[in-house]
């Protein structure tokens, strides 16, 4: 087992390396520079930008050096924990991205138990009920999240939560509470404003995840040992709960680990519409204004956690399943 | 049969009849006409049956197949053009469609609207003049335009009345008819779909076959590369194609630009569907019996191996479309997508996309309809297919 | 001192400023201690109003603008769209040496008075007992500090001070007469100097000296800096210090200012809490500090959302980033929310602008574009009424690219020519060119024998432009002008027009057409690579011949001498003369083809919120936006 993992972390690294580069190459792709990006929008209010001025930026920002030589003094950077400087922030990459992280997560989680709540019982009654009206309606109902395009969902659904409830448009916290302690009503404000990006966010995974708990338990179903239990005169019902259901229970495991990258990266649309103060938002600005050391390091960091949920879900899968559990005994 | 020649007996001390007349081994098992059909019957056939019991993937298949005829018609089928404008008609709401006026019956028509601004509000206010009704024409003249690009036409399917108006959903901010743009973004946006998986179709084929047969280095390293492929967002590589695509490019070049991108980013799931399918299929019994015969490899890949999970291949060609169709529209949000005059339903929604909309002109989100439309179709049709390509359900 | 001579050489100078209406002897008003700070001032930890204040404060005459005195205290909230946008409250605040007042007239402010002579010597005098925020006294070492240890410093500046301190390529003289008296001195006149201490981004000539001098490799031992310099994630101790300085970004709370609110909240955040200066210099005639407002808090939102957030009450006082087709959304709150949504003309000289690039690569359509009977034919095919019905609820001005009504340089004949409906006159026109031959669908062939298709190349971030150039299209085909749009991204579009690339752009008209005598005529001469008719041009004068094209119209000719002779002149009426002649030529030429102009920003103000003009004008520089107006005599009922 402790070799399987230490193989698998071995193989991680190279590919994150390879993700890195790509990453940094990825941001320079479009035209320009962030110091491009910065003069344009001054010109367009009518501040002007003294061409000195930016050129001496850009070598403070050290942008007038190749592309290579950026590229590995930043790598080597966050080898020692330094992921770089943000340009448009002016601040280190660590401080920006560190403040939002816990409403990222706060938001995630909400989300993910939103879509098991959803998921679960029409993923197991369509199963039961192949083919009938209620599998449809209720597949129906799971995948229209899924259809619906998010931004604009998330722009109505905002607009009539102030209008019906008076909650304030945007963000996850009313304004006031910004940069506050944790308070009771502070608490109620991100409930309040919470609702609406994991219903808006939330619809959009419910739907692939009924159809592959569904697809799961249809496979069971049609095991051997299910027709058995049946047929030794098992309620159905326990018959079901006991032993088909836990083992389709696999996706959600599966999704512990992928759900997270996922979510984050998936709900930057939502997030931005929304305004809301998680990663997201920061993300897509700084893809377009090219902030690389921000954006490279955003991206890298989705990638790590991508490949670090894999696997730790491989690795949850392999204690709950116990074949692969005792093959992986067999190997140590 | 089997227990009959296991008897105790003898043969030799039975007398017996002998059948002189040739033994079909087949005889012990006939087969009703429908089983032969069905133990005859191509892989395609088999599909073909187990997606009619999916009663809603049907009903989703023949919603598409409307919906993709109707492409090649999209002139005929819009009462107005892409681009005609109405200045005395901005930003108006939807025109119901009445039968009766007045108690007698007069076929489909609409009322007139009366149209003041006012200044206090700033707002287009329109009445509804109950006297003034303008009735719909049926396969009539309107707007000309050019059928196919080379006939200059102006039939339509049905118009508004001479004089009239016919907004069934609304105008937008130049007084555009809402149903006619959403009739010419749908054709857009159908396509993006369908050009953006054959792209990623024939990379997931080509690049899986490549790994599933070589193996070894080869396969090696695309599994890398899908690797690094599916660990990386999918947005900064939207946002990073679509922003390399050079702007001096026409907004036609550029259309097939942004579905080549979808169909780019697209091709992993696929291209690890073939190769693993490739190599567990290569220890398969037939495939053995045809490596004896001295099948070429190629031979092998193209006319033994594909065909049998061709099927499974479509059904997940299928559900990615939706997320193609979904992808552009996300893309125009980011103002990465379709430019104006191309006009997609991603583009229409992404002009909806402002609180002036929801609050005053909420008629604009319109095409969010067909949106949801199509992807669920496509959803359903490619479960439906999926479960009628499995061979062991 | 010599204020005999002080007062002698005011008189026919650019300014006419000298001093301001209260002297520091007469001090009538007797400054009163703000609410908000009595706690501090009685613990001690706070000097006394009367010793925070300069020794002859600022008195400000509210009845004079038609506002009212107010009361202190409170707090109001504006919306910004990132947090880079809080630099805006230093906008907003508009405490600058010399400042426009509403009718754009340049007065000092920060300085008790200014002499120019010559348009070359400017002597400045500060106020005696003039304090940054933190309480230290605001001097001539300030000044001393910025133009011997910063400007001139080599690591800090490596090319050389700010562009608008050189003439001729020379910096000033620099002389500090005493604690409070300063003088810059050029050989030849500067007019640029004034206006741009003026500006909204403001040239800044002064610096906290006792703040940054630890942060100076001159003062500092260079060991301790280097370890600052990394703990705080910068390349060099230059970087810090250019970071940390920099009076403009607000981004450093540590950094002591002049302006009447003060940033309390360090980056990052999403929501930055502005505090009163203390020592701010200006007080109303009941001797209550400005500004009455105690908090000015910036909240950041998405800009989408900012509409939104708006007309759901979310903020006091918000301009930036509504448009004006938030009206109809925002006037539709009013009630709801207690605002009230004002009108306010913006000072583009059009809202949008077509660009002939005449130094379009393709030779066919440089030729055509340089033909002025093309640009007029273009102009005059465009049906502005139309358009302003359409998209503007007939509310803008039609008019081409040129001078505001509220400019003294406004000519209401000016304004419309070349710029009224006329197919005939524009097929006259074409047709005369020797363009009339025309294929099937009636648009005229070019002689190479191509259809005249002119595509339009839009940076793609504005919607009405597109709409615009829809609208635009019907009437063009009249006269045999097929127009197709191309719509790109900002970067490339710059440089495809810079470049030539792009036969015609469409873009904003000209920032700033409230032209005054003292308004640097930039705009109206190809000196800048951005004007997007003639970017070699721009480009040329921009790098003194290095690139690009020098100017070869007789127009461009005649539009640098009077450029040039603007610079040198310092006679207001030769000055207003240049610019007449200036305006004249670019309406005749049709170099940019304006559209309309006037066009209306929505300012929403809370019903609780007074001294907010009704009738403003909406204005970057000069303006500063709500600057001009002095936010700091805003003030809050209950």
């Amino acid at each position: 087992m402790l070799g399987y993992i230490a193989r698998r972390i071995l193989i991680m690294i190279p590919t994150l390396v390879a993700i890195s580069a790509v990453s940094f190459v990825i941001i320079q792709l479009p035209p320009g520079d962030f110091l491009t990006t910065m003069i344009n929008e001054q010109l367009s209010r009518g501040e002007n930008a003294d061409m000195n001025q930016v050129e001496l930026l850009r070598r403070t920002y050290g942008l007038d050096r190749p592309l290579v030589v950026q590229y590995f003094s930043w790598l080597f950077g966050i080898l020692q924990g330094d992921f770089g400087y943000s340009f448009e922030h002016e601040l280190p990459v660590s401080d920006i991205v560190g403040d939002r992280v816990f409403l990222t997560i706060v938001l995630t989680a909400a989300t993910t138990i939103f879509i098991w709540i959803v998921a679960f019982p029409i993923g197991i009654y369509s199963a039961t009920h192949q083919y009938s009206w209620g599998d449809y309606g209720l597949t129906f109902l799971g995948f229209i999240g899924l259809a619906t395009p998010n931004f604009l969902l998330a722009l109505v659904l905002l607009y009539f939560a102030n209008v019906q409830f008076g909650i304030s448009i945007g963000g996850l916290m009313d304004p006031t509470y910004i940069d506050q302690p944790m308070s009771v009503g502070k608490f109620v404000s991100v409930l309040q404003h919470l609702w609406v990006p994991v219903i808006v966010i939330g619809t959009s995974g419910t739907a692939a995840m009924i159809r592959r708990l569904r697809a799961n338990l249809l496979d069971e179903l049609q095991k051997q040992y299910y027709i058995t239990a049946l047929a030794k005169g098992l309620p159905t019902r326990r018959a079901l709960l006991k032993y088909p259901l836990r083992m389709s229970l696999n996706p959600f495991i599966a999704d512990i680990g992928s759900i997270l990258p996922e979510l984050l990266s998936g709900s930057i649309i939502v997030s931005v519409v929304l305004d809301l103060q998680t990663t997201g938002p920061i993300l897509l600005r700084a893809l377009q204004s090219q902030d690389m050391f921000l954006a490279g390091s955003f991206v890298l960091l989705l990638a790590v956690m991508t490949v670090i949920g894999v696997l730790l879900s491989d690795l949850a899968l392999a204690m709950l399943d116990p074949r692969i559990r005792m093959g992986g005994g067999a190997t140590k | 049969m089997t227990t009959a020649a296991r008897g105790s007996k003898k043969p030799s001390d039975i007398d017996h009849y002998v059948n002189s007349a040739d033994w079909n081994p087949a005889i012990v098992e006939t087969l009703t006409a429908k089983q032969e059909e069905y133990y005859l019957a191509s892989q395609w056939k088999i599909m073909w049956w187990k997606l009619q019991r999916h009663r809603l993937a049907m009903i989703c298949g023949a919603i598409l197949a409307f919906f993709y005829a109707s492409v090649g018609f999209v002139e005929v089928l819009a009462p107005y053009n892409l681009t005609t404008r109405h200045l005395t008609h901005i930003y108006a709401p939807p025109q119901r469609i009445h039968l009766v006026h007045e108690g007698r019956f007069v076929g489909p028509f609409t009322y007139g609207y009366g149209f003041q601004l006012n200044l206090d509000t700033m707002q287009r206010e329109y009445t509804i003049d109950t006297q003034d009704v303008q009735k719909i024409r049926i396969l009539c003249r309107g707007d000309p335009y050019e059928f196919w690009g080379a006939i200059p036409a102006r039939f339509h399917l049905f118009c508004p009345a001479e004089n009239g108006t016919l907004f069934v959903f609304g105008t937008d901010r130049l007084g555009r008819d809402m149903l006619s743009r959403m009739i010419y973004a749908g054709r857009i946006s159908l396509s993006v779909g369908l050009i953006g998986i054959s792209v990623s179709f024939l990379l997931g084929i080509m690049v899986g076959g490549l790994a599933g047969y070589y193996g070894g280095w080869v396969d090696n390293v695309v599994n890398r590369i899908i690797e690094i492929f599916q660990s990386f967002p999918q947005l900064p590589l939207w946002m990073a194609l679509s922003a390399a695509l050079p702007a001096n490019w026409s907004p036609i070049l550029i259309y097939f630009g942004i579905t080549i991108i979808l169909g780019l980013v697209d091709w992993t799931s696929l291209a690890r569907a073939v190769r693993s399918k490739l190599l567990s299929l290569r220890e398969e019994d037939f495939c053995t019996a045809a490596q004896l015969m001295g099948a070429s490899p190629r031979r092998i890949i193209g006319r033994h191996l594909m065909p049998s999970f061709m099927s499974h291949l479509i059904a997940s060609a299928t559900i990615s479309i939706p997320g193609m169709i979904l992808g552009e529209t996300a893309l125009s949000f980011l103002n990465l997508g379709l430019r104006p005059p191309v006009t997609s339903l991603g583009v229409l929604l992404k002009e909806a996309q402002n609180i002036n909309v929801v609050a005053l002109y909420p008629w604009l989100m319109m095409p969010v309809v067909p949106v949801i439309l199509i992807v669920l179709a496509f959803q359903f049709l490619g479960d439906g297919l999926r479960d009628a390509a499995d061979p062991y359900r | 001192m010599m204020r005999s001579k002080r007062l002698a050489l005011v008189a026919g100078t650019a300014v006419a400023a000298a001093w301001l209406a209260t002297a520091p002897a007469t001090l009538a008003v007797e400054p009163v201690e703000t609410a908000m700070f009595e706690s501090a001032v009685a613990s001690g930890s706070l000097p006394p109003v009367a010793e925070r204040v300069p020794a002859n404060p600022v008195v400000v005459d509210l009845s004079a603008d038609g506002k009212t005195a107010g009361q202190p205290g409170g707090e109001i909230t504006w919306l910004a769209r990132r947090s880079r946008d809080i630099r805006i409250m230093n906008v907003y605040g508009y405490a600058r040496l010399v400042g426009y007042t509403p009718d754009f007239q340049l007065a000092p402010d920060l300085l008790e008075a200014i002499e120019v002579e010559e348009g070359r010597i400017f002597t400045m005098h500060l106020r005696p007992g003039h304090r940054w925020s933190d309480g230290v006294p605001f001097t001539t070492e300030d000044f001393r500090y910025l133009w011997f240890d910063i400007a001139q410093n080599e690591e800090l500046k490596p090319f050389g001070p700010d562009v608008r301190l050189l003439v001729n390529g020379e910096p000033p003289v620099v002389e500090i007469i005493d604690e409070t008296t300063v003088r810059y001195t050029w050989l030849a006149p500067n007019p640029e100097f004034l206006p741009a201490l003026a500006g909204a981004r403001p040239m800044y000539i002064y610096a906290p000296a006792h703040y940054l001098r630890q942060f100076n490799a001159a003062y500092t031992d260079p060991e301790d800096l280097a370890a600052a310099a990394e703990a705080a994630g910068a390349r060099n101790w230059a970087a810090m210090h250019t970071r940390l300085g920099n009076l403009y970004e607000a981004s450093n709370i540590d950094l002591p200012v002049l302006q009447p609110w003060v940033n309390r909240t360090a980056p990052p955040s999403e929501r930055f809490i502005f505090e009163r200066n203390p020592y701010y210099h200006r007080i109303d005639e009941a001797g209550h500090q400005l500004p009455y407002i105690d908090r000015v808090i910036v909240n950041i939102s998405d800009s989408s959302l900012i509409p939104a957030k708006t007309g759901a009450g979310e903020s006091d006082l918000q301009a930036r980033s509504l448009r004006f087709d938030n009206i109809t959304f925002l006037k539709e709150g009013e009630s709801r929310n207690d605002y009230t949504v004002h009108l306010w003309p913006t000072a583009l000289g059009a809202e949008i602008a077509l660009y002939p690039n005449l130094n379009a690569d393709d030779p066919v359509w440089r030729e055509l574009n340089r033909d002025v009977r093309f640009r007029r034919a273009l102009s005059l095919a465009i049906n502005r009424d139309e358009i302003n019905a359409v998209i503007y609820f007939g509310l803008a001005t039609p008019s081409n690219n040129t001078a505001l009504p509220n400019s003294p340089f406004y000519d209401a004949e000016r304004a419309q020519r070349w710029a009224t409906l006329d197919i005939e006159q524009a097929n006259a026109l074409l047709d005369e060119m020797g363009l009339s031959d025309r294929n099937g669908d009636g648009i005229r062939l070019l002689p190479n024998g191509r259809p005249l298709d002119v595509i339009v190349e839009t940076a793609g971030e504005r919607t009405v432009e597109v709409d615009v150039l829809e609208l635009i299209r019907d009437t063009w085909r009249e006269i045999g002008v097929a127009l197709y749009t191309n719509t790109s991204q900002r970067d490339v579009f710059r440089t495809r027009v810079f470049s030539g690339e792009i036969a015609m752009s469409v873009w904003f008209g000209m920032d700033n057409a409230l032209f005054t005598p003292d308004s640097v005529p930039s705009e109206l001469a190809p000196v800048d690579q951005n004007w997007l008719q003639y970017p070699k041009w721009g480009q040329y004068v921009q790098t003194a011949g290095d690139a690009g094209e020098p100017p070869d119209m007789d127009f461009g000719v005649r539009l640098m001498e009077l450029y040039d002779g603007w610079r040198t002149s310092i006679d207001p009426d030769e000055k207003a003369a240049i610019i007449t002649e200036m305006l004249d030529i670019q309406a005749d030429q049709v170099t940019s083809i304006g559209i309309l102009q006037g066009v209306l920003q929505p300012v929403v103000v809370s019903n609780r919120l007074h001294n907010v003009p009704v009738d403003g004008i909406y204005s970057w520089d000069p303006g500063a936006h709500f600057g001009l107006y002095r936010p700091d005599t805003f003030w809050l009922s209950e």
